[in-house]
């Protein structure tokens, strides 16, 4: 079952992709899959409905659980974080208030790789960050506010 | 750490009680040797033994077992 | 999730956090620990706390002057770079934060120029935290006397006075038990001229006056001696992990060969009526500042404690300590190295009191 998920989650991103202009084959190179697939993929075959009615489901789950849901899935956090991307609606902005000691426990913590570290303050890039709170959560002093936005920054 | 006593160690000679810094600021008298006239501090000498009375108000110095010749008070 | 792991090995700690990314490993080294608690005081998330120093260090307690909840700890490094005595380090994938121009660093130095330094060894001994070793190489006795000494055997009756007389142990017999076949008490005597220093003492002692000794420097002067043959060579080192930058070496060098730069100025208060003398604060300080005064004549009224702020670092040990209150430590000024990050220079500025 949690295979027919995963292929659930890579044809919405499939999907959502081709529908953003990418080639097939880019879309393969991304996703690591075969060309065949994608095309497969995108006529719908080779996948049950009752799959991408679920993964459905889960990009509707609110984003950290959609986000942990799919890393335990794919253990593959690159992967992860392009399915998580791509498959959410809403954009958010992340912003990192001066009281930041730099002690890289958000950047340990997010999935998304959004988050580095630079002159002692962490730097969470808007294009990546899913919402799903992990490192504000985690943040010792309070620092990172993220807020949900209209379109993309 | 914490403050111990060991009766069966003790002289009761009450050279832990006058040399304890806390005791004395507790019970000036203390410093003349007179004797705690206030179970406020930290340990007296009772029946000829040495006894914990406020144990709680105790920094953990180590004064008091420095000058124990028995030593039947320590912190461990 | 991201978890902590702490090791401890004897009194030493150890807190790591490892992600895909990077490895942050936090240290704490006992030995060098002053137990000043600006590590408990500077920790944004209150995982560190200064244990009763001073029955730890009064009694020679087998227990770490302070203590970490490791799954408080966010590996900031705040604790490190607040320490006067560099007794905790964070290593950021295997590299000290120390060594990073992005976090700030305590301004502190101790140094001493071996080209003015005569080798004393004055801070060798004075050094609170034995930090400093002094190396030096002696000139031979022998090249900065000259002389001539001569035992005349004929006379000589080997009664070994010169032998145990000579300060310098340069005359050497050979005793043994006499024989028939050979009745004498010494084989032979001999002159080490390496070791004679023609202080005569052998040719005024000498019961037969067996000895010809004469003292060139004494009677001719100085003339015949190569200075270079004086020379004493030596070097200095301060080991950076033990020296807390006290001052001791700078104040008692004879030839100002040491320099010290201490990362916090301030003031030190004893209130001499609430002390009672207990001397917690002469036991926990680091830099000898402390001691108990003595009368110089019976019946003289001296201060309870003694304190010569010239050796002072602030570090505010001796007031932690202090079970009642009687000392007062005021950082006005810290000294360290700009950062760019406003929470770090908010808590280095924290400091100050």
């Amino acid at each position: 079952m949690p295979k027919h998920i995963v292929s659930g989650l890579k044809y919405l991103t499939a999907v959502e992709l081709i529908r953003q202009g990418l080639s097939q084959k880019e879309v393969a190179k991304i996703l690591e899959m075969d060309r065949s697939t994608v095309s497969h993929y995108l006529n719908g075959r080779n996948l049950s409905w009752n799959s991408i009615e679920v993964a459905e489901i889960i990009t509707k789950f609110c984003p950290k659980d959609f986000l942990t849901l799919t890393y335990a899935l794919l253990n593959d956090s690159e992967k992860t974080r392009i399915i998580v991307k791509t498959c959410l609606k809403e954009n958010y902005q992340a912003k990192v208030e001066e009281t930041c000691i730099g002690c890289g426990l958000c950047a340990d913590t997010c999935l998304m790789n959004a988050i580095v570290l630079d002159d002692l303050k962490a730097q969470i890039d808007s294009n990546w960050c899913c919402g799903c709170l992990m490192c504000r959560d985690v943040c010792p002093t309070n620092s990172i506010k993220i807020l949900e936005v209209e379109d993309g920054c | 750490m914490e403050l111990k006593v060991n009766q069966d160690n003790c002289l009761g000679c009450g050279v832990c009680v006058v040399a304890c810094p806390v005791n004395v600021s507790i019970s000036p008298e203390v410093a003349g040797g007179h004797g705690s006239k206030t179970e406020e501090t930290i340990m007296m000498v009772e029946n000829g033994v040495i006894k914990l009375f406020s144990e709680d108000k105790c920094t953990k110095c180590g004064t008091c077992q420095m000058f124990c010749p028995t030593d039947a008070i320590w912190l461990e | 999730m991201v978890a902590n792991t702490k090791e401890v090995i004897d009194q030493d700690i150890c807190v790591t956090r490892s992600s895909a990314d990077e490895k942050r490993e936090w240290s704490y080294k006992d030995e060098l620990c002053v137990g000043c608690g600006i590590c408990a005081d500077i920790c944004p998330v209150d995982a560190i706390e200064l244990e009763p120093i001073g029955g730890i260090v009064r009694t020679g307690a087998e227990k770490s002057k302070i203590s970490i909840d490791e799954n408080k700890c966010v590996l900031c490094g705040m604790c490190s770079v607040g320490c006067p005595a560099d007794a905790l380090d964070l290593k950021i994938d295997d590299k000290s934060i120390k060594e990073m121009d992005s976090y700030p660093k305590l301004i502190k130095s101790a140094e001493i120029d071996d080209e003015t330094c005569v080798f004393c060894k004055a801070c060798e001994t004075a050094c609170p935290r034995e930090a400093i070793t002094i190396a030096r190489s002696l000139p031979d006795r022998s090249k900065l006397v000259t002389g001539e000494i001569e035992i005349d055997k004929e006379t000589c009756i080997d009664c070994g006075i010169c032998e145990e007389m000579c300060p310098a142990d340069a005359i050497i017999m050979e005793h043994h038990v006499p024989t028939s076949v050979d009745p004498t008490v010494s084989a032979d005597i001999k002159v080490d001229k390496d070791k004679c220093v023609y202080c005569l003492i052998c040719k005024k002692s000498c019961p037969v006056d067996a000895i010809k000794a004469v003292c060139r420097t004494c009677s001719y002067g100085d003339y015949d001696l190569n200075p270079e043959d004086a020379e004493i060579e030596g070097s200095s080192f301060i080991d950076e992990d033990l020296c807390v930058n006290c001052g001791w070496c700078q104040e008692i060098c004879p030839v100002d060969a040491a320099t010290v730069k201490k990362a916090f100025k301030g003031t030190l208060t004893i209130d001499q009526d609430t002390c009672t003398t207990c001397g917690a604060c002469v036991d926990i300080c680091p830099c000898d500042v402390l001691s108990f005064p003595k009368p110089a004549e019976s019946g003289q009224i001296v201060e309870k404690v003694f304190k010569d702020e010239k050796y002072c670092i602030y570090c505010g040990a001796c007031e932690k300590v202090c079970p009642v209150d009687a000392i007062d430590v005021e950082r006005t000024d810290v000294d360290y190295t700009p950062t760019k990050s406003n929470s770090w220079k908010n808590k280095m500025e924290s400091l100050k009191s």
